[in-house]
């Protein structure tokens, strides 16, 4: 059973590899927090695996932290860009003004 | 062996994602690389079997700190300025001490070398005696709350005081009305009240975020976490909230005036622990002296303690983040 989980985290290791090359490339900002988004996944997913293959199912609790923290980032972002789209509209509309 | 492979994967990420963050000026790309970053070191924290650790910067590096990171964000420029002096000393200097640290790595210990000197100081007294003296099965907490209470007690008032520099830095200042009017802003932008996927599941995850932070608080004793780790996740639920309602609505959740009592309350307890346990005949944070069986002392002590760590913790994210959301409106 051991190798299934070694080659499964192997398998994560490389898909984490491919997100970080597209946060590091981008181009767009919405490359970059597709990539944010996916590497937290993996890195749940690879804490549920490697808590298996060491034989310590119980730390399947860090995994769950993981997968609730990871939502707040990407609510973060989305606030984010929804606020600076306004500001800007806001401010462009008090340049016409003038 | 198969950890020592995970490790090196993994640190070979984080160097180049460390040198990503280095050579962006869009400070936003900044932030996303940093937030990878994190869940880098917490996955190899995870391998090293340092769960508490991990737990840590998970919550904190990946989670809160990309939500304060972003609320800076707003409130500054998108592209990084390049500093007004020259690039030859901060090269210099960080060569110099890069090279002194590889130097100092040339006389540590192996990876897991069972003669290392952190592994023959108090390690050993330590692993040998909490069962008997404190009696709980996870060593890093009878450590951390009980054994080094002076060093977590210094802990907590380091981030007391760290929060008492963000607010005065912040502040609570009335919000500049200049560009828009604020009602208005806020039912533009200070929410995700209008977007319904985020919001449904968002508030049903909120309850579970702040339950696991108390069963982390909780069940400290028996597995990875405690107060510093629940403290996070419970900020991290109201955060949450915060940003589905928006800042007004997560302010009337917990207002500004209760986080900041509880940051003060946090520590005040942990004090209060100290002074009893001299009260009571024993040395300060001696918690055996607290109940008839010293063992069951020792449980009552650090059951407090982690509490005040908690609200502390707690207190202080929360308050900085209403700071931020505070002055997000310009």
């Amino acid at each position: 059973m051991e190798w299934v989980y070694f080659g499964t985290s192997i398998a994560i290791l490389v898909t984490m590899v491919l997100a970080v090359v597209r946060g590091l490339i981008g181009p767009t900002i919405f490359d970059r927090v597709l990539a944010v988004n996916m590497f937290g996944t993996k890195t749940v997913l690879f804490l549920a695996v490697i808590s298996f293959l060491s034989g310590r199912p119980d730390f399947l609790d860090l995994a769950l932290a993981y997968a609730l923290i990871n939502f707040i980032g990407v609510l973060a972002v989305l606030l984010f860009f929804q606020s600076r789209g306004v500001r800007r509209d806001a401010e462009a509309e008090r340049e016409a003004d003038k | 062996m198969i950890t020592i492979v995970f490790s090196l994967f993994l640190l070979t990420m984080l160097v180049i994602v460390a040198v990503g963050i280095l050579r962006t000026d869009n400070l936003f790309t900044a932030v996303m690389l940093s937030g990878i970053f994190s869940l880098i070191m917490a996955a190899n924290f995870f391998i090293l079997d340092a769960a508490d650790v991990a737990l840590t910067e998970a919550v904190i590096g990946a989670g809160i700190s990309t939500v304060l990171f972003l609320g800076a964000l707003a409130l500054t420029a998108e592209y990084d300025r390049s500093p007004p002096v020259g690039t030859w000393v901060p090269l210099l200097t960080s060569s110099a001490l890069g090279g002194v640290i590889i130097f100092a790595t040339l006389q540590a210990p192996r990876l897991g070398d069972p003669n290392a000197v952190v592994h023959k100081h108090v390690a050993p007294w330590y692993l040998d005696r909490t069962p008997e003296l404190i009696d709980v099965p996870n060593v890093v907490t009878a450590v951390l709350a009980s054994f080094r209470g002076y060093d977590t007690l210094g802990e907590v008032f380091v981030v007391f005081i760290a929060c008492i520099g963000v607010m005065s830095l912040l502040g609570r200042v009335r919000p500049r009305r200049d560009s828009i009017e604020e009602d208005e802003f806020d039912k533009r932008t200070d929410n995700l009240r209008h977007h319904l996927i985020p919001r449904v599941v968002g508030k049903m995850l909120v309850p579970f975020i702040v339950l696991f932070g108390l069963y982390v608080q909780f069940h400290g004793d028996f597995g990875p976490g405690g107060g510093f780790q629940a403290g996070a996740l419970i900020a991290a639920g109201v955060i949450l909230y915060s940003l589905l309602e928006g800042g007004p609505r997560g302010r009337e959740l917990v207002p500004e005036w209760f986080s900041s009592l509880l940051v003060a309350l946090g520590a005040f307890t942990y004090t209060c622990v100290g002074v009893v346990s001299m009260a009571m005949g024993g040395r300060f944070l001696d918690y055996s002296v607290l109940s008839h069986d010293p063992v069951h002392g020792q449980h009552m002590g650090i059951l407090i303690i982690e509490a005040g760590v908690g609200m502390t913790v707690t207190g202080v994210m929360i308050t900085i983040f209403h700071a931020f959301s505070r002055r997000g409106i310009r």
